[in-house]
């Protein structure tokens, strides 16, 4: 009697158990390993809208990228250069002109959801009222590439080298939300570390190190 | 199931069967083991959220992540060196020498060094105080301004105590500010203070000045306890002027001679050719046989014979007077005696010479050391008779740092207003009515003149961390002045500063701009008519000394004063003498210490005039027999807060004992005598206390000397591990001192099949260059996130620190041979730590740097237990790291290690890898002097150079190629790649110093 109760109690415990692996399952991996991770932005920010239709180059937005260890979240600010003018999706823009012309008044002023999170941020109601500093909030955006605290990568060593941006994160001008697209684990990094040492970066000889103190120090 | 097993395990169940049990060991482990799987396996997922936050607004010229210095001036002490400070994110991390700097010539000592750590001290007083409890700065500016207003009317007296401040604008806003009132005095005070030169000079120059000293233009330099190497004055700027004639290559076998006469061993004793132990009071009869010998000036009556007891023969006084005689011109005596008659006598000498003008300077004179004894004097006279409206004290700690604290403290209580400009509740801050703290040097705008000739200036490099204003701030704000730091600097630049300026620049914007960018100044200034006029006959009226021990109170070189007390860093930087960290003890030489019958540890009381001090007793080669030293600024207030500053774990024991500072005051022996207040103490007697305290000593553990007992027949001579020769022994063989070892190059177990084809990176030592000030010690652990590990920790021997200064003795007392050695990885290129490790985690790199990948360490410690050279270092514990505030001292570049695993000199990789990228950016192959090492860059006497061992035009390889070169256990094999350059003595004979006993 007593054993049936256990195996009961067992098999309870494996239902609940594959219950809460089954809600983790699409996300379950080795630890350590968080490719394909896509966190919700608190700005729906689009890759595709700006790298890909737009096609501004990667280190408009991330100026420290040739210049530093870090390529750099954009300061709001970067983003409020063009975002003081453009301030909602153009259809929106173009319909209310079409509207306002039709009803014969002025166009008002539209501004998407997303961008006031944008405004707000800047603290400024009016995007064309200037910017007072003591009113900036920074943004919080979620990380999502996130090495461990014993890798030291430098931005500016492989830019410099001429390593394209999509050859660690994807095609990037296709993104809808960020996430990421590579394991980012050592085995990965040493792979390409001795792969262009034969083959080059885009046709120039170069000499990565394969050396632990590299990267590790 | 439970049947078969209840057979299987009849063992201890006692009268319970298994059937009364509801559940049975095993099966509760069966499902503890299969939850805790369960458990384990939901862990497979996403690491936890975190967060990326980016300026509102990126600043100009800011990259996240990109270190740019920033031009200022080291407020540590009044030395006033160069200082570029290394801002990374809005942080200021690295304090490094400004190379540009006339003054300190790109070096910077320890106390320079550990600046930003007391910038994120937590425990500094973060916004004013009135009465005890915390105000707003409105409200203090309001109590102090209506006190003032009330003294102002009643005509009492007001008193500035400050150190000695050298700003242009302070001085001025000071005169502003006490010309308010009837009575306002600004006194400085230094301890230990210079006054005495500065009041010699008066006697015979007719201007009490401090002269300015030029170590690099004099040939024969005689010392009297002054330790210009190590804390006297200006150590930094002696140190890269004395440098200067102290190398000696094959082609120009040239030194300064170098004499220095002490009670006790001092960094720049240490570095002497010709040492003499004498005591502070035989410094006047020596000078005064001295300045007859020359014929400077006849025997002051009553002078005792020069004898042995007053330390120097007759004969060495004859040979030391030619070799000045013969330099003459080039020649330098100094001395740190507080009496003004040795002074005196010094100048007098130093007069005879033809120094002055040469190789001291009185017509531009030092304002290093400003404190005025008399004054003080007579302040504390005013004191106590209650004739005191109003007290400001900054910089010195009142009822700390002075004697007679208790009737000081009675003195306070009558005075009206009492105001401390401390960073810290020190004792007098304790007692003040108001307490509005000093903003750090690196937080406000400050400016200083160190000597006459030249004005630097120190920009803020991050806003203040509290409500804190520099005292120049609170001194505008309480005369009705309006402006801040800045302002009141710029104010004061435009109008006095760039009129006098050498390149006064085309508008005054253009100047300021420069002269921020830069960091100084330099000033025309009209010379000083000050000539040599003889005083009238000196008379010897010096009284016997009293019977009983002389006790000398210095400061450490790691410890100017009792204003670091709350520095971690200095308080575990092992004292580059005695290599005792945490705390101050009695220095006694070794047959003081039989004579007494103690031993290191032992704790003993010092009495004198109804004064007690209880402290353990260090036993230090080459003391004064009846000499004894304890060094000041320690016992500090607030220093019971280092109690738990290491690990804390089952055998922990406190840094200090509960409740109480780290270390004892020593200032209750300071005495006055002739309107000075002197550091020497005669008359005191000594005692065992009966109880121990063990000393946190890193010189005695690492030892490479091997016993007699167990030495195998021919193993080599240890001492050739640090080598030294004599100059006369260098001149006749540019290899001297080199010891007769066999080492084969050609023999080699390992095939050459790792040749280093690009860079291979090394370090060379010089070791005549090297003071062992240890700047390089913190330098190294500011850069490389060192732990503090506390006392205890460091008594097991478990400092951290990937640089060590090692010190050997040899030799009598009374012709000691000090030799010290920076001791760091070797980075052997057949390195012992790398075969053993069994996980690969030590290995070594194409550029020849020995590798230690922290996250593949298992810390076995093999490596540690198998290298020779004793540098490598172990994570017993996760070190301290939960003060969010300190942590921003913490340098981004380098892993924060973790515990279990092993560490040591990585040759600042981080260094060599954002040069590599700079590099790559213009373009080209990382050049010469692209890469400046942690230790190396701040190093006071450029005793270290980093270079490319592959590139043939490097300093490096231009350096090694010297006679002096060699490399430690070369006849192993271990092929280092670091190498040091020979010691060499101005000595004659090939001995470098007497016996041969190691200590």
């Amino acid at each position: 009697m007593r054993e049936r109760v256990i195996t009961l109690g067992l098999l309870v415990a494996l239902f609940f158990g594959v219950l809460v692996l089954a809600k983790g399952a699409g996300e379950w991996r080795s630890p350590g390993n968080q490719q394909g991770y896509a966190p919700p932005q608190p700005i729906a920010f689009s890759h595709r809208l700006h790298a890909g239709e737009l096609a501004i180059d990667c280190q408009f937005c991330h100026v420290a990228a040739d210049n530093s260890r870090y390529a750099g979240i954009p300061t709001s600010d970067i983003c409020y250069k063009c975002h003081k003018f453009v301030t909602a999706p153009y259809a929106a823009v173009a319909e209310e002109r079409r509207k306002a012309s039709e009803e014969k008044r002025e166009p008002r002023p539209i501004v998407s959801e997303e961008l006031k999170k944008l405004y707000e941020a800047m603290g400024v109601a009016d995007p064309l009222k200037p910017v007072d500093p003591s009113s900036l909030e920074p943004i919080r955006w979620v990380r999502v590439h996130n090495l461990p605290d014993h890798v030291l990568f430098s931005h500016q060593a492989h830019v410099q080298a001429g390593v394209a941006c999509q050859r660690c994160h994807g095609p990037v001008e296709t993104f809808e939300r960020m996430y990421q697209y590579e394991t980012l684990s050592m085995g990965w990094c040493v792979h390409c570390h001795r792969e262009v040492n034969q083959t080059g970066v885009s046709g120039r000889p170069v000499h990565a190190s394969t050396d632990c103190a590299a990267c590790h120090y | 199931m439970t049947g078969d097993r209840a057979t299987a395990e009849p063992l201890h169940r006692g009268s319970t069967s298994a059937s009364d049990r509801s559940v049975d060991r095993r099966q509760f482990l069966e499902a503890a083991g299969f939850t805790l799987s369960l458990t384990a396996l939901t862990a497979c997922t996403r690491q936890p959220v975190q967060y990326a936050l980016p300026l509102g607004v990126m600043p100009d010229s800011f990259a996240p992540g990109k270190l740019v210095n920033y031009a200022a001036t080291c407020n540590g002490c009044p030395a006033g060196c160069g200082l570029l400070v290394g801002v990374r994110d809005g942080r200021p991390l690295k304090m490094e020498g400004m190379p540009e700097h006339p003054l300190s010539q790109g070096g910077l000592c320890a106390v320079g060094q550990a600046l930003p750590i007391a910038l994120y001290d937590r425990h500094r007083l973060e916004g004013p105080l009135y009465r005890g409890r915390p105000a707003e700065p409105d409200e203090v500016d309001a109590v102090v301004r209506e006190k003032l207003q009330k003294i102002r009317e009643s005509g009492g007296a007001v008193r500035l105590l400050t150190g000695t401040r050298t700003s242009p604008t302070l001085s001025a806003m000071i005169e502003n500010f006490l010309g308010q009132f009837a009575d306002g005095r600004h006194v400085v005070v230094d301890v230990p203070s210079s006054w005495a030169i500065r009041q010699a000079h008066q006697e015979t120059h007719g201007h009490a000045l401090l002269p300015r000293y030029f170590f690099d233009r004099a040939q024969v330099i005689v010392s009297f306890g002054a330790d210009f190497l190590g804390n006297w004055i200006s150590p930094v700027e002696y140190t890269a002027a004395w440098r200067k004639n102290r190398i000696p290559t094959a082609d120009r076998p040239e030194m300064s001679y170098h004499a220095h006469f002490e009670p006790q061993l001092t960094v720049t004793g240490s570095k002497a050719d010709r040492r003499y132990r004498v005591t502070p009071s035989d410094y006047a009869v020596i000078l005064a046989h001295l300045a007859r010998e020359l014929g400077a000036m006849a025997l002051p009556d009553g002078t005792p014979p020069l004898d042995t007891a007053s330390g120097m023969s007759p004969s060495d006084l004859r040979s030391l007077a030619k070799k000045l005689q013969a330099a003459h011109g080039a020649s330098l005596v100094v001395c740190d005696s507080q009496d003004v008659f040795t002074q005196q006598l010094v100048n007098a000498i130093n007069e005879h010479l033809g120094s002055y003008g040469k190789t001291l300077d009185v017509t531009r004179p030092s304002r290093q050391r400003l404190g005025d004894d008399a004054a003080l004097a007579k302040l504390l006279e005013e004191l106590a008779e209650g004739q005191v409206a109003a007290l400001f004290v900054a910089d010195i700690d009142l009822l700390h740092d002075l004697p007679e604290a208790s009737r000081l403290r009675t003195a306070l209580k009558q005075v009206d207003l009492v105001v401390s400009f401390a960073d810290h509740l020190n004792a007098t801050a304790k007692v003040a009515d108001v307490v509005f703290p000093e903003s750090h040097l690196l937080e406000s705008w400050n400016d200083f003149q160190p000597v006459a000739d030249l004005v630097s200036i120190s920009q803020p490099t991050i806003r203040p961390l509290g409500k804190t204003r520099t005292l120049l701030a609170s001194l505008a704000k309480w005369s009705g002045q309006t402006g801040d730091d800045r302002t009141l600097i710029r104010r004061h630049w435009e109008k006095y500063i760039r009129p006098t300026a050498k390149e006064p620049g085309s508008s005054f914007t253009e100047f300021w701009d420069k002269a921020v960018q830069l960091g100084f100044v330099e000033r025309k200034v009209t010379p000083i008519p000050a000539t040599y006029k003889a005083p009238a006959a000196l008379t010897w009226d010096r009284k016997a000394v009293p019977e009983g021990y002389t006790v000398v109170l210095y400061t450490k070189v790691g410890m100017p004063g009792s204003r670091h007390a709350h520095n971690p860093w200095l308080q575990e930087l092992p004292d580059p003498v005695t290599k005792v960290s945490w705390g101050n003890y009695v220095c006694m030489g070794p047959k003081t210490a039989e004579e007494l019958g103690v031993a290191e540890g032992d704790v003993v009381e010092l009495t004198v005039d109804g004064e007690k001090l209880e402290l353990p007793a260090y036993v230090l080669a080459g003391q004064h027999d009846r000499v004894l030293g304890v060094a000041l600024g320690y016992g500090c207030p607030g220093t019971e807060r280092f109690a738990n500053v290491g690990p804390q774990w089952l055998e922990a024991r406190p840094t200090t004992p509960p409740g109480e500072p780290v270390g004892r005051n020593a200032a209750p022996l300071l005495n006055w005598q002739r309107n000075t207040l002197r550091c020497v103490r005669h008359g005191v007697s000594v005692r065992k206390a009966g109880r121990h305290r063990a000393l946190a000593v890193t010189q005695l553990y690492h030892s490479l000397k091997l016993p007699e007992s167990i030495a195998a027949y021919g193993a080599p001579d240890r001492s050739a591990v640090v080598q030294a020769t004599t100059l006369e022994a260098f001149r006749k063989d540019p290899e001297a001192g080199k010891p007769e070892v066999h080492v084969d190059e050609n023999l080699d177990l390992w095939p050459p099949d790792h040749p280093k084809e690009g860079h291979a990176w090394g370090l060379l030592v010089d070791l005549n260059a090297c003071t062992g000030c240890s700047a390089c010690v913190i330098a190294c652990q500011s850069e490389n996130n060192i732990p503090v590990v506390g006392w205890d920790e460091v008594r097991r021997n478990r400092e951290m620190y990937w640089m060590r200064v090692d010190r050997y003795v040899q030799g009598d007392d009374d012709d000691l041979d000090v030799r010290v050695q920076p001791m760091m990885c070797q980075h052997c290129d057949h390195a012992p730590c790398e075969t053993v490790c069994p996980v690969l985690a030590t290995v070594h790199s194409e550029e020849g740097l020995n590798q230690q990948a922290y996250n593949r360490c298992v810390g076995t410690r093999y490596c540690a237990n198998n290298c020779p050279f004793k540098v490598r270092r172990f994570n017993w514990f996760n070190y301290r790291h939960d003060d969010d505030r300190e942590n921003l001292a913490l340098n981004p570049d380098v892993v924060v290690r973790s515990r279990g695993v092993m560490e040591k000199c990585s040759m600042c990789i981080q260094r060599i890898e954002a040069a590599r990228v700079e590099a790559k950016k213009e373009g080209r192959d990382i050049e010469d002097g692209d890469i400046q090492v942690a230790c190396q860059q701040s190093c006071p006497a450029q005793a270290i150079v980093f270079g490319d061992l592959n590139d043939p035009k490097s300093r490096i390889v231009q350096l090694a190629k010297d006679s002096r070169q060699y490399r430690v256990l070369e006849e192993y094999g271990f092929r280092t790649n670091v190498g040091y350059r020979r010691i060499v003595r101005h000595r004659e004979g090939g001995e470098t110093g007497g016996g041969h006993h190691h200590g």
